[in-house]
Order: C-alpha cells, then structure tokens, then sequence
C-alpha cells in the first residue's frame, strides 16, 4: 500500500491533463445521462394517433360502401334476404331517384362478370338500416367508403369494386338509446376525443389509406378505425362494438406505447359505457321493483303488487288454501327481485362493450423477432460504418504516411474516397449476411429485399461518414475507437430505437432529425416491414445520400486543416 | 537549385520561421542545424508545399514556384522525420504503392523498386513486411520510397533521429552515394556530427532565424580552429583578459571550466601558461567542433 497516495494524486493529475480522459471519465457520464433524462423527461406526451371515422353518416344522409370481392351473390342474396320489398332498377339516375323519393331504403350496385351492372332497391325493416351499412363487412376484402356518388361510381368504373351499396341512413330506434348516450353526442369521433384528449393527440384522417400512409410516414404512432355500425352497436346493447387499431409493428417500441395509450383510454370509455348500462338497468330494475317509467311505459312495481298480495291476504284469511298461493306468489315476487339485482351486479362485473381488433400497418401480423432485425442492422451499421471509416482513416496518421502520400499525383478526394470505398463494402457485406441470415435462417419477413440493400448501401454511406469526421479529431486508432464509442452510444438513444420519437421533446425530435441512424432505422423497417416502396423511401435514401456527401466534405477538410 | 527568400510563418501568433533567406546549390548536400523548435521541419513542411508561408517566396532555379504545383512537386521527394511506410505491407509492395501514385509507367515501377531495394541493401528482404524491419532498414525503405519517382531535390527531415551508430553510418553512406549521383539533398538535423560529416553546406537556424550559413569548415573557423578547456585554482579573470586581447583569442567560462578558442593555440600555449602561472590544475586541448560553434550561436541568441 505505501505510496498510493502519491500514485492516486499523479492519477488525479493526470486526468485533469488530459482531455479526452477528462471527457470519457469525467463529462462523458453527464453528457449521457443527459441525453437519455432529455429523452426521458417528457414520456408521457400524448401519442399521435390517426382517428379514420367511417361511422358518421348524419340521418337522412346516403352512405355509399364499396368493395371488390369473389362473393358478389353472396351479398345479393343476403341483401335481399334483409329486405322487406325490392325492386330492380334500369341504371343509377333510376336507383338514386327511388332512393331519395322514399321509395326504397338502400340500393345494391353488382357489377356483372359479363359487362353492365344490376341495379337492385330494396325496403328495409327499421332494424335492417346497420345490417345492411355493416353487410359488406361480412365478407372478404377491403371495404371503401365514398363521400360522394360520383366517387362511388368512379370505383366501379375504375374496376376498385364490384360491389356497391347506397343506405340512407335512419334514426336508430331502439330503447336503449333513450337512456344510454341520452344527451351525448352520437359522433362516435367526438366520443373518442373527450375521453382521449388528455393522453392522445388525435388527428383526423379522410380515409384508412391516408392514415396508413400517415402510419408509415410517422406523423401518427397508430391509427384508430370506428367501423361503421359502432355507435349503433353501443347503443343497442347486445353486442360488442369493435374498433379497429392498426399498429405500426416494425417499431416495437412505438407500437407498445401506442397500444398501451389506446387501451388505456378504451377501458375509460368501457367504464363509462358500462355505467351508462348500468344507470338504465338501475332505472329499469327501480321501475320493475318500486313502478314508475319503464322506458318510456308506465308499470306498476313488484313491490306493489308484493303490497297488494298482501293486502289481498289480509282478506281472504278464512281460505288457508288462497293464503298459501299469496304466500308463492310474494316468495317468487321476492325471488324475482333478488334475481334481477345480482344480475345486474353480474353486469356491471363482466359488461365490455368496447373491443380492440388490433392490425398491423405492414397488412400482417409482425412478430418481436420481425421487428427487431431492421433495428439490430441499423445498429450495426451505425456502429461498424463509423468505426471503420475512423480507424481506415487515422491508420494514414499512424503510419506517418498522409504527409508522404499528399506529395503524390493522387486527386484531392482519393484518400477519403478510398477509405469510403472499402468502409462501404465492409459495413455493406457485413449488414447483407446478417440480413441474409435472418431471412434464411431466423424466418424473418422482409418485404422487399433489393430494395433493403439499397437502404443499407447509403445508410453505409452516411454513417462512415460521420467516422471521416471523428478521423479529424484523432491521431491513433484506439483515440478513433474511443472516439467512436463516445459519438455513437448517445446517437442510439436520440434515434427512435430506444424511444418512440413522438415521446420525445420537440428539441429532442430536432436532434433526431439531423442523424443518418434515424432515417437509415426508418426507411429499413419501410422496406423490410412496412412493405414500403422506394417512392415511400426516396426522400429518406436521399437524406442518408445528403448526409454521407456532407459528411465527406466536412471530413476531408477537417482532415486537411488539422495536417496542415 | 532553390532559394528561399524572406519566408516567415507564424502558428497561433508565435513565430516559427522569421524572415528566413537561404540558397542551396544543384547537386549539393544542405544542411539545416538548428535546436528543437528552431523551426527546421516547418520549413520542410513549407518547401513540400504541405504549408503555406505566410510571407516569402520560394525560386527554383530562377522561377519563383508555389511549392503546392503538382510539377515542383515531382521533381521532389520527402524522407520524413518518423519512418513512413505502411508496416503490413512488404517493402516491395510499399515502393510500388507510391510509384502507382506518382503515376509511373507500371512496368517501370516493379524494375525501379528492385533496384531501389538493391541499391538500400533491402534486396533480400524485399518480400517481408516492412513492420518486421529494424530502427535501421526502416530508416533505409524510408529513404527508398522517397527517391521511387527519381526527384532531383530529397528532402531529408532528421534522417538518421533515434538510429544506432551502425545503422546511422549505413545512412549516412546511402546520402553520400546520392550526393555522388548528382541529387540535390536538403536535410535538417541536430546531429553536428551528421551534419558535419554529410553537408557540403550548412545554415544554422535558431529560433526562426537563420543565424550563420556556409560550409562547415568555415562555421567552425569562426571560433577558430583549436580549443583548451582549463580548470583554475583561484579566479583570474583579469589576466585571462589580458592574455585573449594580447593572443586574439576568444575565453568564457561553461561551469567550473574555462574554454580558450582560436587559432595556433598550440603555439601559444607558452604565454597562455605562463599569464595563468601557478593556478592550472588541469588543462584538455583539442580542435574545435561543429558542436562547439553551434553552442556559441545559441548562447548569443540567449544573451
């Protein structure tokens, strides 16, 4: 132990003299811890989401509902089973002309295998308007709503769909909705917003396809899509209403949060509908028992006639025989209310009116393994890209041979341009066996595959990049190494791996935006997850391509100045 | 061969070269002396155009060039002061290496590095990678690959720094036999007796300056050839005084030791002895040396 004082002052002495010490030792932990408390301090924000409303037809007002489906008898025979009357039309003026005179509640559009349309009306029951807006949904492939008929029509033309079907919508005329919802608004759009307001930030998208795309581009983290038919289910208290959430799972993290946010305030909206299911059973259960307003009919309680009975009984006690019914029949009046309470207790324990039908923006199922492959590429490429384009090029320093070689006729650029090369092709080999391995022998999906290559090609590009510009500030390999280690830990946090960017501050958010990793992480789960095209990509290949060039330029200069 | 006129360059305000005026002749070997910091290597890096002067012009031949022209350029080669080569290559394959990017005929290339291995004494190792060489055949596949694309004008940075006697000598012979070739050579050291065994020409730098230029015979004649160093048992300034105005010669004390330059001072060795009767403890004579020159000039830069 003697002199290990003198030895820990020297150690002392020795950091404090040395600044890249002093930064890994000292600032360094600081600089992280700050970086990841910035990532952190504002989790919590409300999640973007993309609310599609496809249940908002206003009474009186026609929904027209599309799709292209192998089923088209199918749906006509059905729509035809839901029919009170039908009459057939010659073409569309004839049909729209019956729907909106009255004559008919809907009309169907089937588009014949050999050319022209049939045009079939048909006289609904009042129970049969959401049948028939929800019918198509019945059978396979993707149903298209349309504003307008000419946008209808268009789709048939244009060969979208096959299948066309016009409501006009009706006021809902069941009980229940004289007492759930009574005074809510019926917007199931609205519904959502107030119980979701505090935890989400909900954007409203036209169509599914845009919200997708909105999914893919990032600018929402999920979209939620309320069917048509959902306020109707609600209300009519007999079945589940499902709402459809769509998941971008090449991102684990930003599908967990987005998940974790949705359920959150369904179950909201579950309590608060059960409790409004509840409050009419409650009434329903105080007008059987004590008499009063039953839905809108006045009854006389089983109390009351519990009352009754007994006075009756007080009458007739010369006649055991009569008493001894009236004693049954106050037995099972009591029964019957005890009954109806732990039904209602039963309720209000298991009634979930709300349910999630969770989908994934890719169109398939992704499992964990699926999306962690394009992160754990990325990664790699971040890490290997910038360690070798810094070592290649602090090993000229290390030889002593940049001063030798700049007397030479070779070009300003061949030095980095060298280093690029062969940094690319390394990082590039590198990130296509891992690739190939997850694809051949982990099973994992990749959608499009060249086109993946092509994003690891630039993402190669612009991360060796940033090691040309740590080559500057390094005279040996292991300051490079070092080097490299301090710049990429921290780019790792800021980039949407760790993080979903949406929970991120709005500075934070910049920062990500000014590094390769998070276009390189974005644009490989497009084409490998997300079945995205290099149209969907193109701006993203470009920025990685932007970056690389700057990055290159701002190296070799660095590189120069510090020579000379 | 080339001149440099007034060249000055300063480094975050501190000046390295200050007014700097030098001239070399073709086929001659230059030395440029000077301490640590004098500045010798930024003016290396200036004449292989890797710097820009701030002020100052540089003449080859009669034609004032920017030391950054791909033409100058060729025409010289660059022995750095740390052996440069990439040590997992072979000596071979590092010669070809750089005549590959001066752009040589590629047949010509295999056949001038052959030669320059032979002529470096590296024939036999020329297929070993270069980083398995000595302190010494480093230094010689250095000097080799600075001389592939055939330059009139090599400049040695420090050639022969942290070599062994044997492999110094081994170098300093290579320098000869380029000298002998008609090469213009332009070295810096600190090796006085490198510079003194190699030169034909020599400038003393110190501090930016030049301080003396010339041959090394004519340096060291400016203390004089010879030089007694005497060790006295009491001070006698006054007669030491006395005795260099009356002989012409130069004293100063280094430590406890008086040292007496100047010429023929054998033949006064008698009135030396005899101005200084009696206290003479003990005296060492010998020539004067490069080294013994260098230490004055530094001595009357520091006053």
């Amino acid at each position: 132990m003697r002199g290990w004082k003198a030895l820990m002052a020297k150690d002392w002495k020795l950091v404090f003299r040395n600044r890249l010490l002093l930064v890994v030792l000292i600032v360094y932990p600081f600089l992280i811890m700050g970086v990841i408390g910035a990532a952190f301090y504002d989790l919590g924000r409300p999640v973007p989401l993309g609310l599609v409303n496809l249940d908002r037809t206003g009474i009186g007002e026609i929904a027209w509902v599309g799709k292209e489906t192998d089923s088209s008898l199918a749906v006509k025979r059905r729509f035809r089973f839901l029919a009170e009357w039908e009459h057939g039309y010659e073409d569309l003026d004839q049909a729209r002309g019956g729907l909106e005179a009255g004559d008919v509640d809907a009309f169907l559009i089937l588009g014949l295998e050999e050319g022209g349309r049939e045009y079939i009306g048909a006289r609904l029951p009042d129970n049969g308007i959401q049948e028939a807006l929800t019918l198509l949904e019945e059978y396979p492939g993707e149903i298209n709503h349309y504003a307008t008929a000419q946008e209808a029509v268009a789709s048939l033309d244009e060969g979208v769909s096959n299948v066309l079907l016009a409501v006009r919508e009706k006021d809902y005329p069941y009980l229940a909705e004289t007492v759930w919802l009574q005074g809510e608004n019926s917007d199931a759009g609205a519904l959502l917003q107030r119980y979701a307001e505090d935890v989400t930030d909900i954007r409203a998208c036209d169509s599914v396809t845009q919200a997708r795309q909105d999914l893919k581009e990032g600018r929402v983290d999920a979209v939620i899509v309320i069917p048509r038919g959902f306020v109707h289910r609600l209300k009519v208290l007999e079945e589940v209403a499902d709402i459809q959430v769509i998941l971008d799972q090449s991102s684990l993290v930003k599908a967990e949060f987005a998940e974790t946010s949705i359920r959150g305030f369904m179950s909201r909206i579950n309590e608060g509908v059960v409790k409004g299911k509840m409050e009419a059973v409650i009434t329903g259960l105080y007008a059987l028992v004590g008499g009063g307003d039953f839905f809108g009919t006045e009854i006389t309680g089983l109390e009351q006639i519990r009352e009754n009975l007994e006075r009756i009984k007080e009458v007739v006690k010369a006649d055991p025989t009569l008493q001894a019914t009236l004693d049954e029949g106050i037995e099972l009046a009591d029964t019957v209310i005890n009954d109806i309470e732990e039904a209602a207790a039963y309720l209000r324990a298991t009634a979930l009116p709300i349910d999630l039908r969770i989908s994934s923006v890719a169109g398939r199922p992704l499992s964990a393994k699926d999306a962690v492959v394009p992160s754990l590429i990325a990664l790699s490429i971040l890490w290997t890209g910038v360690l070798c384009g810094a070592i290649l090029m602090v090993l000229e320093d290390e030889e002593n041979m940049r001063t030798r070689l700049e007397l030479t006729d070779m070009g300003p650029f061949a030095m980095v341009a060298s280093k690029l090369s062969l940094a690319t092709m390394v990082v590039f080999a590198q990130s296509t066996a891992m690739l190939l391995m997850a694809v051949i022998v982990f099973r994992v999906f990749a959608s499009n595959f060249l086109l993946s290559l092509l994003v690891i090609a630039t993402a190669s590009f612009s991360c060796i990049g940033i090691g040309l510009v740590i080559a500057a500030f390094a005279r040996q390999v292991a300051g490079a190494v070092i080097l490299s280690v301090l710049v990429s830990f921290p780019l790792i946090f800021m980039t949407g791996a760790v993080f979903p960017l949406s929970q991120m501050p709005a500075f934070m958010q910049w920062i990500a935006r000014a590094i390769p990793l998070t276009y390189a992480l974005d644009a490989l789960s497009g084409v490998m997850l997300r079945g995205e095209t290099l149209a969907d990509v193109g701006w993203q290949v470009g920025a990685l391509l932007a970056f690389g060039a700057v990055l290159l330029v701002l190296g070799s200069v660095l590189v120069r100045r510090r020579t000379a | 061969m080339i001149s440099v006129h007034d060249l000055s360059k300063q480094f975050n305000g501190v000046k390295a070269l200050d007014g700097v005026t030098l001239h070399m002749e073709k086929g001659e070997t230059f030395g440029l002396i000077g301490p640590n910091g004098a500045g010798k290597t930024t003016l290396i890096r200036i004449l292989t155009g890797q710097i820009a002067p701030n002020r100052g012009e540089i003449y080859l031949g009669e034609e004032r060039i920017d030391a950054r022209d791909t033409r100058y350029r060729r025409k010289v080669g660059l022995v750095p002061q740390e052996a440069a080569f990439y040590g997992r290559l072979t000596a071979r394959e590092n010669l070809i290496l750089l005549g590959l990017l001066y752009r040589m005929d590629k047949r010509e290339i295999g056949v001038r590095a052959d030669r320059l291995l032979a002529w470096a004494g590296l024939g036999e190792h020329a297929a070993r990678q270069a980083r398995h060489f000595s302190r010494g055949m480093q230094q010689r596949l250095s000097l080799a690959m600075g001389l592939i694309h055939d330059p009139e004008l090599i400049y040695l940075d420090e050639p022969t720094s942290g070599l062994d006697p044997a492999a110094r000598g081994s170098l300093w012979e290579l320098i000869h036999r380029l000298s002998e070739e008609g090469k213009s050579i332009f070295m810096t050291t600190h090796n006085m007796e490198e510079a003194d065994h190699v030169c034909d020409r020599l400038a003393i730098l110190v501090e930016g300056k030049v301080r003396e230029e010339g041959t090394p015979e004519r340096i060291k004649s400016l203390l004089g050839k010879d030089r007694i160093e005497l060790r006295l048992s009491e001070e006698r300034n006054e007669d030491l005084e006395d005795i260099s105005s009356k002989l012409g010669l130069n004293w100063r004390r280094e430590g406890d030791l008086i040292v007496i330059t100047g010429s023929d001072l054998v033949g006064k060795m008698p009135e030396i002895m005899s101005g200084l009767a009696g206290v003479v403890r003990n005296l060492h004579y010998r020539e004067v040396t490069l080294e013994d020159a260098f230490l004055r000039f530094m001595r009357e830069v520091k006053g």
